[in-house]
Protein backbone atom coordinates (compact mmCIF):
# COMPACT_ATOMS: atom_id res chain seq x y z
CA UNK A 1 0.00 0.00 0.00
CA UNK A 2 1.51 3.28 -0.84
CA UNK A 3 0.42 7.04 -0.27
CA UNK A 4 -2.88 5.88 1.45
CA UNK A 5 -4.21 3.58 -1.89
CA UNK A 6 -4.95 0.45 -0.35
CA UNK A 7 -5.51 -2.22 -3.42
CA UNK A 8 -8.57 -4.52 -3.21
CA UNK A 9 -10.19 -6.74 -5.92
CA UNK A 10 -14.33 -6.27 -5.87
CA UNK A 11 -15.07 -8.25 -8.23
CA UNK A 12 -14.72 -11.32 -10.20
CA UNK A 13 -15.62 -13.22 -13.88
CA UNK A 14 -15.36 -15.68 -16.31
CA UNK A 15 -16.69 -17.34 -19.30
CA UNK A 16 -17.38 -21.03 -20.64
CA UNK A 17 -14.28 -22.67 -20.79
CA UNK A 18 -13.92 -24.75 -24.35
CA UNK A 19 -12.05 -27.85 -25.25
CA UNK A 20 -12.43 -27.37 -28.75
CA UNK A 21 -9.81 -25.56 -31.36
CA UNK A 22 -11.65 -22.32 -33.50
CA UNK A 23 -13.55 -20.84 -30.38
CA UNK A 24 -13.64 -16.90 -30.91
CA UNK A 25 -12.62 -15.40 -27.56
CA UNK A 26 -13.97 -12.08 -28.13
CA UNK A 27 -17.54 -13.45 -26.43
CA UNK A 28 -15.80 -14.99 -23.64
CA UNK A 29 -13.61 -11.78 -22.77
CA UNK A 30 -16.89 -9.38 -22.83
CA UNK A 31 -18.35 -12.56 -20.57
CA UNK A 32 -15.76 -12.45 -18.08
CA UNK A 33 -15.13 -8.85 -17.92
CA UNK A 34 -19.44 -7.71 -18.10
CA UNK A 35 -19.51 -10.74 -15.03
CA UNK A 36 -16.42 -9.25 -13.15
CA UNK A 37 -18.11 -5.70 -13.48
CA UNK A 38 -21.43 -7.27 -12.72
CA UNK A 39 -19.93 -8.52 -9.61
CA UNK A 40 -18.16 -5.36 -8.59
CA UNK A 41 -21.60 -3.65 -8.00
CA UNK A 42 -20.38 -1.65 -11.36
CA UNK A 43 -21.18 -0.96 -14.54
CA UNK A 44 -18.83 -0.63 -17.32
CA UNK A 45 -18.60 3.16 -17.85
CA UNK A 46 -17.05 3.69 -14.49
CA UNK A 47 -13.87 1.10 -15.59
CA UNK A 48 -11.16 3.76 -16.06
CA UNK A 49 -8.38 1.48 -17.22
CA UNK A 50 -7.79 -2.20 -18.72
CA UNK A 51 -4.70 -4.04 -18.50
CA UNK A 52 -4.02 -7.47 -20.03
CA UNK A 53 -1.73 -9.95 -20.56
CA UNK A 54 -1.29 -10.87 -24.43
CA UNK A 55 -0.82 -13.93 -25.99
CA UNK A 56 -2.61 -16.14 -28.46
CA UNK A 57 -6.26 -15.72 -27.73
CA UNK A 58 -6.12 -12.71 -26.33
CA UNK A 59 -7.35 -9.08 -27.46
CA UNK A 60 -5.71 -5.78 -26.68
CA UNK A 61 -6.74 -4.02 -23.52
CA UNK A 62 -8.35 -1.03 -26.12
CA UNK A 63 -10.10 -3.84 -28.46
CA UNK A 64 -12.16 -4.50 -25.08
CA UNK A 65 -12.84 -1.33 -23.91
CA UNK A 66 -14.70 -0.42 -27.67
CA UNK A 67 -16.61 -3.66 -27.15
CA UNK A 68 -17.60 -2.78 -23.55
CA UNK A 69 -18.49 0.74 -24.65
CA UNK A 70 -16.16 1.66 -21.92
CA UNK A 71 -15.29 5.78 -22.18
CA UNK A 72 -11.40 7.16 -22.37
CA UNK A 73 -9.05 5.32 -20.36
CA UNK A 74 -6.52 7.19 -17.93
CA UNK A 75 -4.22 3.77 -17.79
CA UNK A 76 -3.92 0.97 -19.80
CA UNK A 77 -1.48 -1.73 -20.92
CA UNK A 78 -0.66 -5.00 -22.53
CA UNK A 79 1.75 -6.47 -20.22
CA UNK A 80 3.04 -9.27 -22.22
CA UNK A 81 6.55 -10.60 -23.40
CA UNK A 82 8.59 -11.16 -19.99
CA UNK A 83 6.13 -10.82 -17.34
CA UNK A 84 4.59 -13.02 -14.96
CA UNK A 85 1.77 -14.18 -17.47
CA UNK A 86 -1.91 -13.41 -16.29
CA UNK A 87 -1.01 -12.12 -12.82
CA UNK A 88 1.02 -9.43 -14.47
CA UNK A 89 -2.41 -7.57 -15.43
CA UNK A 90 -3.34 -7.36 -12.15
CA UNK A 91 0.02 -6.34 -10.77
CA UNK A 92 -0.34 -3.65 -13.38
CA UNK A 93 -3.83 -2.64 -11.75
CA UNK A 94 -2.13 -2.30 -8.48
CA UNK A 95 0.61 -0.12 -9.20
CA UNK A 96 -1.90 2.04 -11.37
CA UNK A 97 -4.34 2.29 -8.10
CA UNK A 98 -2.76 2.73 -5.94
CA UNK A 99 -0.66 5.98 -7.60
CA UNK A 100 -3.31 7.06 -8.28
CA UNK A 101 -3.09 6.57 -12.44
CA UNK A 102 -6.40 5.31 -12.01
CA UNK A 103 -9.40 3.97 -9.92
CA UNK A 104 -11.24 1.16 -11.19
CA UNK A 105 -9.30 -1.37 -13.14
CA UNK A 106 -10.53 -4.32 -15.30
CA UNK A 107 -8.02 -6.58 -15.66
CA UNK A 108 -8.48 -10.20 -17.98
CA UNK A 109 -6.71 -12.58 -19.49
CA UNK A 110 -7.90 -14.51 -22.33
CA UNK A 111 -6.40 -17.40 -24.15
CA UNK A 112 -7.30 -20.38 -26.69
CA UNK A 113 -6.16 -23.88 -26.52
CA UNK A 114 -4.53 -22.85 -29.80
CA UNK A 115 -1.84 -21.34 -28.16
CA UNK A 116 1.28 -23.93 -27.39
CA UNK A 117 1.03 -25.02 -31.08
CA UNK A 118 -2.32 -27.25 -30.00
CA UNK A 119 -3.93 -26.92 -33.26
CA UNK A 120 -1.63 -29.08 -35.12
CA UNK A 121 -0.12 -26.53 -37.65
CA UNK A 122 3.51 -25.94 -36.35
CA UNK A 123 5.35 -23.10 -37.43
CA UNK A 124 9.11 -22.86 -36.63
CA UNK A 125 11.11 -19.98 -36.40
CA UNK A 126 14.39 -19.43 -38.22
CA UNK A 127 17.31 -20.78 -35.55
CA UNK A 128 17.90 -17.02 -35.15
CA UNK A 129 18.60 -14.72 -32.04
CA UNK A 130 18.18 -16.90 -29.19
CA UNK A 131 16.81 -19.46 -30.75
CA UNK A 132 19.88 -20.53 -32.80
CA UNK A 133 21.20 -22.05 -29.20
CA UNK A 134 18.12 -23.98 -28.86
CA UNK A 135 16.61 -25.20 -32.44
CA UNK A 136 19.30 -26.39 -33.82
CA UNK A 137 19.27 -29.49 -30.89
CA UNK A 138 15.54 -30.06 -31.28
CA UNK A 139 14.72 -27.50 -28.18
CA UNK A 140 11.35 -26.75 -28.97
CA UNK A 141 8.13 -26.81 -28.03
CA UNK A 142 7.85 -23.71 -25.56
CA UNK A 143 9.00 -24.55 -22.04
CA UNK A 144 8.36 -28.39 -22.40
CA UNK A 145 11.91 -29.11 -22.65
CA UNK A 146 13.49 -26.76 -20.10
CA UNK A 147 10.54 -28.27 -17.42
CA UNK A 148 12.10 -31.96 -18.37
CA UNK A 149 15.31 -30.67 -17.84
CA UNK A 150 14.62 -28.88 -14.44
CA UNK A 151 12.36 -32.43 -12.74
CA UNK A 152 15.53 -34.06 -13.94
CA UNK A 153 17.83 -31.61 -11.89
CA UNK A 154 15.41 -31.29 -8.93
CA UNK A 155 15.39 -35.27 -8.82
CA UNK A 156 19.18 -35.35 -9.12
CA UNK A 157 20.01 -32.14 -6.52
CA UNK A 158 17.53 -31.90 -4.11
CA UNK A 159 16.34 -36.22 -4.32
CA UNK A 160 12.88 -36.96 -3.75
CA UNK A 161 10.60 -38.84 -5.93
CA UNK A 162 8.22 -38.71 -8.82
CA UNK A 163 5.43 -39.41 -6.56
CA UNK A 164 6.28 -35.90 -4.97
CA UNK A 165 5.19 -34.79 -8.77
CA UNK A 166 2.12 -37.18 -8.76
CA UNK A 167 1.10 -35.47 -5.85
CA UNK A 168 0.43 -32.15 -7.72
CA UNK A 169 -1.11 -33.72 -10.38
CA UNK A 170 -3.89 -35.95 -8.07
CA UNK A 171 -4.26 -33.21 -6.24
CA UNK A 172 -5.46 -31.29 -8.96
CA UNK A 173 -7.64 -33.66 -10.04
CA UNK A 174 -9.67 -34.13 -6.52
CA UNK A 175 -10.36 -30.52 -6.57
CA UNK A 176 -11.22 -29.93 -10.13
CA UNK A 177 -13.86 -32.76 -9.45
CA UNK A 178 -15.82 -30.02 -7.02
CA UNK A 179 -15.31 -26.91 -8.79
CA UNK A 180 -18.25 -26.15 -11.74
CA UNK A 181 -15.56 -25.03 -14.26
CA UNK A 182 -13.66 -28.04 -13.43
CA UNK A 183 -12.58 -29.92 -17.17
CA UNK A 184 -10.22 -32.92 -16.11
CA UNK A 185 -12.35 -34.07 -13.33
CA UNK A 186 -11.77 -38.06 -13.19
CA UNK A 187 -9.94 -38.75 -10.03
CA UNK A 188 -6.50 -39.49 -11.07
CA UNK A 189 -4.25 -42.33 -9.24
CA UNK A 190 -0.99 -42.61 -8.21
CA UNK A 191 -0.50 -45.41 -11.28
CA UNK A 192 -2.33 -43.61 -14.15
CA UNK A 193 0.11 -40.79 -13.20
CA UNK A 194 3.60 -42.58 -13.43
CA UNK A 195 2.47 -44.69 -16.42
CA UNK A 196 1.39 -41.59 -18.40
CA UNK A 197 3.74 -40.90 -21.25
CA UNK A 198 6.92 -39.15 -21.41
CA UNK A 199 6.83 -36.11 -23.14
CA UNK A 200 10.20 -34.69 -21.97
CA UNK A 201 11.46 -37.31 -19.86
CA UNK A 202 10.75 -37.56 -16.90
CA UNK A 203 8.63 -34.91 -17.70
CA UNK A 204 5.30 -37.03 -18.10
CA UNK A 205 2.23 -35.54 -19.81
CA UNK A 206 0.16 -35.40 -16.55
CA UNK A 207 3.06 -32.62 -15.22
CA UNK A 208 1.78 -30.24 -18.18
CA UNK A 209 -1.26 -28.09 -17.43
CA UNK A 210 -4.44 -28.81 -20.00
CA UNK A 211 -4.72 -26.12 -22.63
CA UNK A 212 -8.48 -24.76 -22.96
CA UNK A 213 -10.14 -21.66 -24.60
CA UNK A 214 -11.59 -19.03 -22.18
CA UNK A 215 -10.71 -15.91 -20.04
CA UNK A 216 -11.58 -14.72 -16.80
CA UNK A 217 -11.55 -11.32 -15.17
CA UNK A 218 -11.17 -8.90 -12.25
CA UNK A 219 -11.79 -5.44 -11.25
CA UNK A 220 -9.39 -4.09 -8.93
CA UNK A 221 -10.10 -0.75 -7.06
CA UNK A 222 -9.42 1.52 -3.90
CA UNK A 223 -10.23 0.03 -0.43
CA UNK A 224 -11.80 3.46 -0.22
CA UNK A 225 -14.14 3.15 -3.34
CA UNK A 226 -14.53 -0.64 -2.24
CA UNK A 227 -16.67 0.70 0.95
CA UNK A 228 -19.13 2.21 -1.40
CA UNK A 229 -19.80 -1.37 -3.48
CA UNK A 230 -22.20 -4.08 -3.28
CA UNK A 231 -19.37 -6.73 -3.84
CA UNK A 232 -17.50 -8.23 -0.71
CA UNK A 233 -13.78 -6.57 -1.02
CA UNK A 234 -10.76 -8.55 -0.41
CA UNK A 235 -7.27 -6.86 -0.06
CA UNK A 236 -4.07 -6.69 -1.84
CA UNK A 237 -1.91 -6.81 0.95
CA UNK A 238 1.39 -7.40 -0.65
CA UNK A 239 2.60 -7.58 -4.56
CA UNK A 240 6.18 -9.21 -5.73
CA UNK A 241 8.26 -9.48 -8.82
CA UNK A 242 10.79 -12.03 -9.06
CA UNK A 243 13.29 -12.52 -12.18
CA UNK A 244 16.15 -14.14 -10.86
CA UNK A 245 19.97 -12.45 -11.10
CA UNK A 246 20.34 -14.30 -14.65
CA UNK A 247 16.85 -14.29 -16.20
CA UNK A 248 16.56 -16.97 -18.95
CA UNK A 249 14.11 -20.10 -18.63
CA UNK A 250 17.04 -22.20 -19.96
CA UNK A 251 20.27 -20.49 -19.20
CA UNK A 252 19.39 -19.17 -15.82
CA UNK A 253 21.94 -19.56 -13.01
CA UNK A 254 19.24 -21.18 -10.80
CA UNK A 255 17.45 -23.54 -12.61
CA UNK A 256 15.71 -24.95 -10.22
CA UNK A 257 13.94 -21.83 -9.00
CA UNK A 258 14.64 -19.24 -10.63
CA UNK A 259 13.19 -15.70 -9.66
CA UNK A 260 10.65 -18.07 -7.04
CA UNK A 261 13.25 -17.32 -4.26
CA UNK A 262 13.57 -13.66 -4.59
CA UNK A 263 10.07 -12.68 -5.22
CA UNK A 264 8.98 -14.96 -2.19
CA UNK A 265 11.60 -13.13 -0.06
CA UNK A 266 9.84 -9.72 -1.25
CA UNK A 267 6.69 -11.00 -0.85
CA UNK A 268 6.55 -11.86 2.62
CA UNK A 269 9.16 -8.71 3.64
CA UNK A 270 5.79 -6.39 2.81
CA UNK A 271 3.16 -8.56 3.71
CA UNK A 272 1.68 -7.74 7.17
CA UNK A 273 1.33 -11.70 7.40
CA UNK A 274 3.82 -14.16 6.87
CA UNK A 275 3.82 -17.50 5.41
CA UNK A 276 2.39 -19.36 8.41
CA UNK A 277 -0.91 -17.23 7.82
CA UNK A 278 -1.26 -18.63 4.96
CA UNK A 279 -5.34 -20.56 4.93
CA UNK A 280 -5.36 -21.27 1.34
CA UNK A 281 -2.59 -20.95 -1.66
CA UNK A 282 -3.27 -20.62 -5.55
CA UNK A 283 -0.08 -21.05 -6.79
CA UNK A 284 1.30 -21.85 -10.75
CA UNK A 285 0.56 -25.51 -12.20
CA UNK A 286 1.71 -24.65 -15.98
CA UNK A 287 3.75 -27.44 -14.72
CA UNK A 288 4.36 -29.70 -11.57
CA UNK A 289 7.74 -28.89 -10.98
CA UNK A 290 6.46 -25.15 -10.87
CA UNK A 291 3.93 -25.53 -7.90
CA UNK A 292 6.80 -27.36 -5.84
CA UNK A 293 9.08 -24.41 -6.42
CA UNK A 294 6.91 -22.03 -4.61
CA UNK A 295 5.67 -24.16 -1.71
CA UNK A 296 9.17 -24.45 -1.26
CA UNK A 297 10.48 -20.71 -2.18
CA UNK A 298 7.47 -19.20 -0.05
CA UNK A 299 8.40 -21.26 2.80
CA UNK A 300 5.47 -23.09 3.21
CA UNK A 301 7.99 -25.96 3.51
CA UNK A 302 11.88 -25.90 3.28
CA UNK A 303 13.61 -25.96 0.31
CA UNK A 304 14.02 -30.09 -0.98
CA UNK A 305 11.22 -30.80 2.20
CA UNK A 306 8.15 -31.05 -0.69
CA UNK A 307 8.28 -34.46 -0.36
CA UNK A 308 7.82 -34.93 3.15
CA UNK A 309 6.22 -32.26 3.86
CA UNK A 310 3.09 -33.29 1.17
CA UNK A 311 2.33 -36.26 3.16
CA UNK A 312 0.55 -38.10 0.71
CA UNK A 313 -1.03 -35.75 -0.60
CA UNK A 314 -2.99 -34.92 2.52
CA UNK A 315 -1.66 -31.92 3.18
CA UNK A 316 -2.98 -29.83 0.17
CA UNK A 317 -6.21 -31.79 -0.22
CA UNK A 318 -9.51 -30.53 0.97
CA UNK A 319 -9.17 -30.91 4.91
CA UNK A 320 -5.63 -30.19 4.99
CA UNK A 321 -3.63 -28.18 6.83
CA UNK A 322 -2.94 -26.18 3.44
CA UNK A 323 -5.40 -26.30 0.97
CA UNK A 324 -3.80 -26.17 -2.64
CA UNK A 325 -5.36 -25.28 -6.00
CA UNK A 326 -9.09 -25.43 -4.82
CA UNK A 327 -10.00 -25.21 -8.13
CA UNK A 328 -8.02 -27.81 -9.51
CA UNK A 329 -5.54 -25.31 -10.94
CA UNK A 330 -4.49 -25.07 -14.78
CA UNK A 331 -3.87 -29.18 -14.69
CA UNK A 332 -7.72 -30.14 -14.16
CA UNK A 333 -9.39 -26.84 -14.76
CA UNK A 334 -7.29 -25.52 -17.75
CA UNK A 335 -5.01 -22.97 -18.83
CA UNK A 336 -6.63 -19.92 -18.44
CA UNK A 337 -2.87 -18.69 -17.62
CA UNK A 338 -2.25 -17.39 -14.36
CA UNK A 339 -5.02 -14.68 -13.26
CA UNK A 340 -7.70 -17.43 -12.44
CA UNK A 341 -5.42 -17.95 -9.55
CA UNK A 342 -6.00 -14.81 -7.94
CA UNK A 343 -9.70 -15.24 -8.54
CA UNK A 344 -9.87 -18.50 -7.34
CA UNK A 345 -8.45 -17.05 -4.19
CA UNK A 346 -10.52 -14.13 -4.08
CA UNK A 347 -13.93 -16.48 -4.18
CA UNK A 348 -12.14 -18.61 -1.46
CA UNK A 349 -11.74 -15.41 0.94
CA UNK A 350 -15.39 -14.72 -0.06
CA UNK A 351 -16.27 -17.65 1.47
CA UNK A 352 -18.38 -18.40 -1.95
CA UNK A 353 -16.83 -21.84 -3.01
CA UNK A 354 -19.31 -24.26 -1.49
CA UNK A 355 -18.39 -27.82 -1.46
CA UNK A 356 -14.89 -27.08 -1.99
CA UNK A 357 -14.57 -24.03 0.54
CA UNK A 358 -11.81 -23.61 2.73
CA UNK A 359 -13.36 -23.58 5.88
CA UNK A 360 -12.91 -19.57 7.33
CA UNK A 361 -9.90 -18.94 4.58
CA UNK A 362 -8.59 -15.28 5.66
CA UNK A 363 -5.13 -15.13 4.12
CA UNK A 364 -4.35 -16.56 0.72
CA UNK A 365 -1.22 -16.64 -1.36
CA UNK A 366 -1.12 -16.44 -5.18
CA UNK A 367 2.25 -16.96 -7.24
CA UNK A 368 2.60 -16.95 -11.05
CA UNK A 369 5.04 -18.54 -13.54
CA UNK A 370 8.76 -19.34 -12.55
CA UNK A 371 12.04 -18.51 -14.02
CA UNK A 372 12.07 -15.27 -15.03
CA UNK A 373 9.04 -14.23 -15.15
CA UNK A 374 7.65 -14.51 -11.34
CA UNK A 375 4.91 -12.48 -9.84
CA UNK A 376 3.02 -13.25 -6.67
CA UNK A 377 0.40 -11.45 -3.93
CA UNK A 378 -0.88 -12.12 -0.45
CA UNK A 379 -4.85 -11.60 -0.46
CA UNK A 380 -6.53 -10.92 3.03
CA UNK A 381 -10.23 -11.01 3.69
CA UNK A 382 -10.70 -7.93 6.43
CA UNK B 1 10.73 -7.21 -48.67
CA UNK B 2 8.60 -10.15 -47.43
CA UNK B 3 10.58 -12.08 -44.51
CA UNK B 4 10.23 -16.01 -45.34
CA UNK B 5 9.64 -18.04 -42.12
CA UNK B 6 10.34 -21.08 -43.46
CA UNK B 7 7.95 -24.04 -41.05
CA UNK B 8 8.45 -27.57 -41.38
CA UNK B 9 6.54 -28.08 -44.06
CA UNK B 10 9.57 -26.73 -46.29
CA UNK B 11 12.28 -27.44 -44.14
CA UNK B 12 13.96 -30.67 -45.59
CA UNK B 13 16.63 -30.84 -42.52
CA UNK B 14 17.26 -30.07 -39.31
CA UNK B 15 17.70 -26.56 -38.28
CA UNK B 16 21.11 -24.93 -38.69
CA UNK B 17 22.20 -21.80 -36.25
CA UNK B 18 21.83 -18.65 -38.10
CA UNK B 19 25.05 -16.53 -36.35
CA UNK B 20 24.77 -13.36 -34.88
CA UNK B 21 27.92 -10.87 -34.76
CA UNK B 22 28.44 -11.68 -31.30
CA UNK B 23 27.76 -15.68 -32.20
CA UNK B 24 29.78 -15.83 -35.13
CA UNK B 25 32.71 -17.12 -33.48
CA UNK B 26 31.21 -19.98 -31.79
CA UNK B 27 29.55 -21.31 -34.81
CA UNK B 28 31.86 -21.21 -37.22
CA UNK B 29 34.42 -22.72 -34.59
CA UNK B 30 32.43 -25.80 -34.03
CA UNK B 31 32.44 -25.81 -37.98
CA UNK B 32 36.39 -26.15 -37.70
CA UNK B 33 36.30 -28.71 -34.79
CA UNK B 34 36.72 -26.65 -32.37
CA UNK B 35 34.41 -25.06 -29.24
CA UNK B 36 35.10 -21.69 -28.14
CA UNK B 37 33.37 -19.43 -25.34
CA UNK B 38 33.45 -15.43 -24.40
CA UNK B 39 35.94 -15.03 -21.65
CA UNK B 40 35.90 -11.13 -20.49
CA UNK B 41 39.70 -9.95 -20.59
CA UNK B 42 38.93 -7.76 -17.68
CA UNK B 43 37.21 -9.71 -14.91
CA UNK B 44 38.13 -13.19 -16.28
CA UNK B 45 34.19 -14.70 -16.65
CA UNK B 46 32.92 -17.17 -19.11
CA UNK B 47 29.48 -16.93 -20.26
CA UNK B 48 27.34 -18.64 -22.64
CA UNK B 49 25.30 -18.00 -24.78
CA UNK B 50 27.93 -15.55 -26.86
CA UNK B 51 26.56 -11.93 -26.48
CA UNK B 52 27.79 -8.38 -27.28
CA UNK B 53 29.20 -7.64 -23.83
CA UNK B 54 30.53 -9.08 -20.30
CA UNK B 55 27.52 -9.81 -18.42
CA UNK B 56 29.39 -9.89 -15.17
CA UNK B 57 31.27 -6.50 -15.58
CA UNK B 58 30.11 -4.86 -18.64
CA UNK B 59 33.31 -5.21 -20.23
CA UNK B 60 33.53 -4.81 -24.18
CA UNK B 61 36.31 -6.81 -24.81
CA UNK B 62 35.70 -10.57 -24.48
CA UNK B 63 37.63 -12.60 -26.24
CA UNK B 64 36.43 -16.10 -28.00
CA UNK B 65 38.55 -18.71 -26.06
CA UNK B 66 39.21 -22.25 -27.19
CA UNK B 67 38.07 -24.56 -24.36
CA UNK B 68 38.90 -28.29 -24.36
CA UNK B 69 35.39 -29.47 -25.20
CA UNK B 70 35.60 -31.67 -21.68
CA UNK B 71 31.84 -30.79 -19.35
CA UNK B 72 30.09 -32.03 -17.05
CA UNK B 73 26.64 -33.20 -17.30
CA UNK B 74 24.25 -30.95 -15.05
CA UNK B 75 20.83 -32.39 -16.53
CA UNK B 76 19.12 -33.86 -19.59
CA UNK B 77 15.79 -34.54 -20.63
CA UNK B 78 15.11 -37.01 -23.15
CA UNK B 79 12.79 -36.43 -25.85
CA UNK B 80 10.10 -38.39 -26.54
CA UNK B 81 7.71 -36.10 -28.92
CA UNK B 82 9.04 -34.21 -31.67
CA UNK B 83 7.68 -30.55 -30.94
CA UNK B 84 10.22 -30.01 -34.30
CA UNK B 85 8.74 -32.54 -37.04
CA UNK B 86 12.39 -33.04 -38.51
CA UNK B 87 13.58 -34.48 -35.22
CA UNK B 88 10.64 -37.40 -35.48
CA UNK B 89 13.40 -39.74 -37.15
CA UNK B 90 15.79 -39.35 -34.12
CA UNK B 91 13.23 -40.36 -31.09
CA UNK B 92 13.99 -40.83 -28.41
CA UNK B 93 16.80 -38.12 -28.38
CA UNK B 94 18.45 -36.43 -25.57
CA UNK B 95 18.88 -32.23 -24.88
CA UNK B 96 21.28 -31.85 -22.26
CA UNK B 97 22.80 -28.85 -20.10
CA UNK B 98 26.81 -29.27 -19.87
CA UNK B 99 28.93 -27.29 -18.02
CA UNK B 100 32.41 -26.87 -19.63
CA UNK B 101 35.39 -27.95 -17.10
CA UNK B 102 37.64 -25.47 -18.11
CA UNK B 103 35.30 -22.03 -18.29
CA UNK B 104 33.46 -22.33 -14.96
CA UNK B 105 30.10 -20.51 -15.67
CA UNK B 106 29.04 -21.64 -19.35
CA UNK B 107 27.00 -24.08 -19.61
CA UNK B 108 25.99 -25.34 -23.16
CA UNK B 109 22.58 -26.59 -24.14
CA UNK B 110 23.13 -29.60 -26.42
CA UNK B 111 22.79 -32.43 -27.09
CA UNK B 112 23.81 -36.15 -25.69
CA UNK B 113 24.81 -38.82 -28.65
CA UNK B 114 26.02 -42.04 -28.01
CA UNK B 115 25.07 -42.86 -24.90
CA UNK B 116 21.86 -44.28 -23.49
CA UNK B 117 21.11 -41.78 -21.21
CA UNK B 118 19.43 -44.46 -18.20
CA UNK B 119 23.54 -45.20 -18.07
CA UNK B 120 24.14 -41.04 -17.02
CA UNK B 121 23.60 -39.37 -14.22
CA UNK B 122 24.60 -35.83 -13.11
CA UNK B 123 27.94 -35.47 -12.81
CA UNK B 124 29.30 -37.50 -15.42
CA UNK B 125 32.03 -36.36 -17.62
CA UNK B 126 31.62 -36.06 -21.29
CA UNK B 127 33.30 -34.72 -23.70
CA UNK B 128 32.50 -32.76 -27.28
CA UNK B 129 31.73 -33.90 -30.62
CA UNK B 130 30.28 -31.89 -33.85
CA UNK B 131 28.01 -32.97 -36.09
CA UNK B 132 27.97 -31.03 -39.46
CA UNK B 133 24.75 -28.48 -40.51
CA UNK B 134 24.39 -26.60 -43.09
CA UNK B 135 27.50 -24.09 -43.39
CA UNK B 136 28.24 -24.75 -39.57
CA UNK B 137 28.02 -27.61 -36.81
CA UNK B 138 26.61 -28.14 -33.63
CA UNK B 139 28.56 -29.32 -30.15
CA UNK B 140 27.25 -32.52 -29.07
CA UNK B 141 28.30 -34.26 -26.45
CA UNK B 142 28.99 -37.86 -25.56
CA UNK B 143 30.64 -40.10 -22.47
CA UNK B 144 34.19 -38.73 -22.06
CA UNK B 145 36.72 -41.78 -22.98
CA UNK B 146 39.54 -41.62 -21.12
CA UNK B 147 41.80 -38.65 -20.49
CA UNK B 148 44.17 -38.14 -22.96
CA UNK B 149 47.79 -39.42 -21.53
CA UNK B 150 46.03 -42.16 -19.84
CA UNK B 151 46.08 -43.67 -16.67
CA UNK B 152 50.10 -44.89 -15.99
Amino acid sequence: MTGGRQATVVGIGYSSVHRELGVDTRPLVVDASLAAVRDAGLTPAEIDAVFEYPGAGSQLATNVQRLLGIGDLTAYGDLGGSGPSGLAAAMAAVAAVESGACDVALVFRSVNREWGQQSGKIVVPPAANAAQFSLPYGDFGGIIPSMGLRKYRRLAELGGSEEDYGQIALNARTWAAMYERGVLTKPLTMDEYLSSRFVAEPLRLLDCDYPVTGACAAIITTAERARDLAGRPVTIDSVAFGTGSRPDWTFSDDLLFGGTIGCARRLWEKSRVTAADVDVAELYDGFTHITISWIEALGLCGIGEFGDWVDGGKRIGPGGALPLNTNGGQLAAGRLHGLAFLTEAVAQLRGDCGNRQVPDARVAVVANAHGPQCGAMVLIRE
Amino acid sequence: MILQIPTEETRMSKPAPIPDQASAFFWEGAARGELLVQHCADCASFQYPPTVICEKCQSRDIRPTRVSGRGTLYALTVMHQAFLPIFAENLPFTIALVDLDDAPGARLLTNIVDANPADLTAGDPLEVVFEPRGDYAVPQFRPAGPALGGAA
